[in-house]
Formats: structure tokens, sequence, C-alpha cells
């Protein structure tokens, strides 16, 4: 594995420094200053907290990373297309080394119509009022931990896609975020879809070197206006050195769609809440969730569908395959709030283990606070079926076809909902090329 | 197979006593009993639970969430919650070092 490199360590004097070379408005300032003061007080999660007791993070040392460096034009040329954009038209993309912004492009057309695409920390800085009541205040609490807390103090880079009223974005959006050996990822991103609004956004991540070291502790804001539909995708496929903590949430209003849909391969330990709020009467949302793990990975996802509006339907599905020594924690709720009468809220996690060694945790859970609503959950965890093995083999498969036909045919149900050729493609082909031999 | 890996003074770990010790980017407990030592990794097998914060006795550590018991000679799991071994791996003292290979 590649060293770490050793940086100066999220520290007053880095922060003063870091918050002096910006130019940002006095509000934003104000708010890092308040969410920096949070992180100096707030200590490290505990395990004996419900949400860490299963996520060991004591091999993580925090002094070993610090504010991102600059980024080097020549590491553009390192960037890869990424993943998810092979064979797709996209009407614009972006790409950021360490959190540092290094190509953006939107379509005229896309612009004409006040479409607003690119690094958030750029873009704020001319449209501040617009983005001052959405960022780091209607959805991510900045104040919810320690990793909250360092991101809304540190965040920088990030991408913006803002859509006017009534504005309908055929071409999906790439952005992909890429981390250096031994680097730091902050970035922060923010969707704001105004009424009536659509959009497709194909978000990625990944390490210029594929064992090095690293720390992404980013968010992620979808908020969706009445009648709005969004599509999410977020691939998230780190290097396996990279320590990934993310709090992500979205809010989706009255009448409006939300589809997100996570892929998730990479990292050596990710922690990650997801929370999805349907705050408007009549919202939708689809949850999708895509993992494969390996190595010694750990992968934890923690994931709320809260109900806080009446007539609003969610339905999350989550499968993930586990070989090696690797572990997978999925944790999810449906919470419904007293007034939030005939949801209809749907959770499932499958896991399909590999190996003897690896290991799936499943707890799904209701928190119901009102009297007529339909909200069912479920999970499963097996392993590879030897009869199925042996038909396969019988049809003159090897076992090793078998075991990947097996695993295809498992995350089958998941692709099927996902409407994006590049991303069942993608997910697909990673997945397949990450299956050991299993002869 | 590994290499044997420095882990500590034998003089850190009290007979009776253990250790907790990061060891190729990973966390292992070192036991001392009766003159001998062992190691297993830090994991409770029932639920992922830090073994090393647990109450040795004898030759049984037991978790400290659950009270799952396991034997620090082979990792052997004795009681419920726990039914699987959790890892142990090999030790050996040379001088005043205590010295550890991780198992595969």
């Amino acid at each position: 594995m590649t060293e770490t490199a050793v940086q100066t360590g999220f520290n007053q004097d880095a922060f003063d420094a870091f918050l002096a070379a910006r130019d940002e408005p006095a509000w934003l300032s104000d708010l890092r200053r308040a969410a920096w003061e949070k992180f100096l007080e707030l200590p490290m999660p505990s395990r004996q907290d419900e949400e860490w007791m299963r996520t060991d993070i004591r091999l993580f040392r925090l002094d070993r990373f610090g504010f991102p460096a600059e980024a080097e034009a020549s590491q553009l040329d390192q960037a890869e297309e990424g993943l998810l954009r092979q064979g797709v038209e996209v009407g614009g993309h972006t790409v950021a080394v360490d959190s540092r912004p290094l190509a953006s492009e939107l379509s005229d057309r896309l612009r004409e119509q006040g479409v607003l695409f690119g690094a958030l920390d750029e873009l704020v800085r001319e449209h501040g009022d617009l983005l001052r009541p959405h960022l780091l205040a209607r959805a991510v609490d900045p104040f919810q931990d320690k990793f909250a807390a360092l991101h809304a103090a540190c965040w920088s880079g990030g991408t913006l896609l803002y859509v006017p009223r009534g504005v309908e974005v055929e071409e999906p959006l790439h952005q992909l975020s890429l981390l250096s050996a031994g680097g730091v990822e902050l970035g922060h991103t923010l969707v704001v879809l105004e009424e009536g609004a659509s959009a497709t956004l194909l978000a990625e991540s990944a390490s210029l070197d594929p064992e090095a070291a690293g720390l992404h502790c980013g968010a992620i804001e979808l908020l969706v206006g009445p009648r709005a539909t969004l599509r999410y995708v977020n691939l998230q496929n780190w290097g396996t050195g990279v320590w990934h903590f993310a709090h992500q949430k979205a809010l989706v209003d009255q009448d409006a769609n939300l589809q997100w849909t996570i892929g998730v391969l990479g990292s050596r330990l990710a922690k990650v809440n997801q929370h999805v709020a349907l705050v408007g009467t009549g919202a939708r949302a689809q949850v999708n969730g895509v993992m494969f793990s390996e190595g010694r990975q750990h992968l934890s996802y923690h994931t709320l569908q809260h109900h806080e509006a009446p007539h609003c339907t969610s339905d999350l599905l989550y499968k993930g395959a586990l070989q090696d020594d690797s572990r997978i924690v999925w944790r999810g709720m449906i919470k419904v709030d007293p007034g939030a009468q005939k949801t209809d809220g749907y959770q499932r996690n499958d896991s399909l283990i590999l190996n003897r060694e690896a290991r799936a945790d499943s707890i799904p859970g209701l928190e119901i606070e009102a009297d007529d609503v339909r909200c069912t959950h479920g999970a499963t965890t097996g392993r590879v079926d030897d009869e199925q093995i042996f038909y396969c083999r019988t049809r003159g498969m090897t076992r090793n076809e078998a075991v990947r036909m097996i695993v295809a045919g498992f995350f089958q149900q998941v692709s099927d909902r996902i409407p994006i050729e590049s991303v069942r493609v993608a997910l697909g082909e990673a997945i397949a090329r990450r299956i050991r031999e299993y002869e | 197979m590994s290499d044997f890996l420095p882990v500590a003074a034998v003089s850190e770990i009290p007979d009776p006593g253990k250790l907790l010790v990061e060891c190729q980017d990973q966390l292992v407990v070192v036991f001392h009993v009766d003159g001998q030592f062992y190691c297993l990794d830090d994991v409770c097998t029932h639920d992922g639970g830090p073994l090393g914060e647990g109450e040795l006795k004898g030759c049984v550590i037991a978790c400290p969430r659950h009270g799952a018991k396991f034997d620090i000679r082979t990792g052997a799991a004795l009681t419920m919650p726990a039914t699987q071994a959790t890892r142990s791996h090999e030790v050996k003292v040379e001088g005043e070092q205590v010295y550890v290979r991780l198992s595969s």
C-alpha cells in the first residue's frame, strides 16, 4: 500500500489559513466557523452508540489527514472518463481531484435555460443569495456528529446542480470526484430542483491509485421541489485504502419523484447515513442500492425513509454480495410521523455471501406513529445455493461460471429498477470483475 | 503466511493480563496467562464486539457486550450467543519481545 502523505492536520491554524484564502459570502464563513467550533467540541463517535457499534474506526487516524492540497492540472491527464459516462451523451460534466475542481462543462442550451452546474465553491460566490436557503440549511445537519461538522467547516470543491422552475434537463449530467494517493476529498453535492423541473445526475468517485490511503468526508443534499423529478446515481468506487464518511439527505416535496441509486464498490471502510425525507403530500422516492464487498472492506449504510407528509410512497431495495473477509452492515428505518396517513413504505435488504468468512448484518426497523399506513420490510441473507450450482454444472457450466451467473441473477432485481443503461452495465461489469475464481 | 512481527514488550502485559495491539492494520489482543502468550482477533464473532475490553478469567475471555466466551488458546467459542471461533494467531517470545504472526 502506498504510504499516506503526512499532512498538516485539521488544526486551528490550518483552518484559519483555509478560511482566509477563501473568497466567500459572509454567511458561509460564519457557518464554517460555527461548524468548526462544533468539530472541536464533539468527540469521535463511540462504539457505545448503536449507530457505530458495528463499525470499528479505532484504526482511523484523523491526524494523518489535512486540508486538500492544490490540484495540479497534470492530474487531469491521469483521470479516466469514469464508468457511468461511457456511451452516454451528457449535458455537462465536472471533474475534481481532492475536492479541487479541474474541469467543468455545461451545454450552452442548458446555461441559457438558467441551469447552474459546476463546482459548488465557485458558484456559491456568484449565486450566494440563491443558495443560502439551501446549503446545509434544510437537509444535512452540519452539527450532527464530528464528521458532519468537519465537512461543514472544511468542505471545498463540490458540485452544484440547480434547475430552475419548469426546466426539464433531458441529457444526464456527470460528476467525477477523484482522490490522489493519500489525498483528502471533502466535496459537497447540492442539487436543487425547483417546481416542475427534472434532471438526471450521474455522480461517481474513484481513486487515482486503487490501493492508496485517503479520506472522503462528504455530504449530499438533494432538494426536489414540488412536482419535480430527479434521478440521482452515486457510484462509490474509491480505492481500497480510503476511509469514507458521508451524510446524505434528500427532501422530496409535494408530488415530486426521486429515484436514488447507489453503487457501493470501493473504500476500506464506509460509514454512510442516507436519509430520504418525504416532506410534501404525494411525494415518491425509490432507493436502489447495489453493494459488493471484498478483502477486508467494511461497508456500513444506515438508511432512513422519513414520511413527514400524507400519501407518500417510499420503496427501498438494497442488495449486497460479499466475499473474502468483508462485512456489510445495513441498518434501515421507516419512520412515519403522526400526520403522515396513507403512507406506503417498503424496505428490503438482501445479502448474498460468497464464502464463509464474510459477514452481513441486516437490521430493518419501523417506527410508525400514524394509524392508516402500509409499511413492510424484509431482509434475507444466504449463501450461493449448491443445488443451483449443481444444476448449472449439469448444463455444462464450470463452477465459476455458475457463481457469476447466480450473482448476476441476484442483482437482476435491483438492476431492473435502474432505467439508465450505462449505470446497469457499469455496475454489472464492475461486480463481475471482482468475483473470485471459486473453482 | 505472514512473518512474525514485534507487537509489545513482555513487561507491557501483566500475568494475567491482555493488551490491544495494532498489527499490519489490524487490531488483535495479546493475552498473557500463566506465563504463556496467546493472540486473538479483537472481534467477537457474535456481533463484532471488542473482545479486548472484556473480562479475562483463566483462559477465557468474555465479550463485554453480550457475554459470549472464547478460549484464548484456540479462539473457540465456548458459550452463546457466539457460535463461531474467532481467529487466533501464533505468538512467540524472544527475549523481552512478543511477536505475532497473523493467520491468513
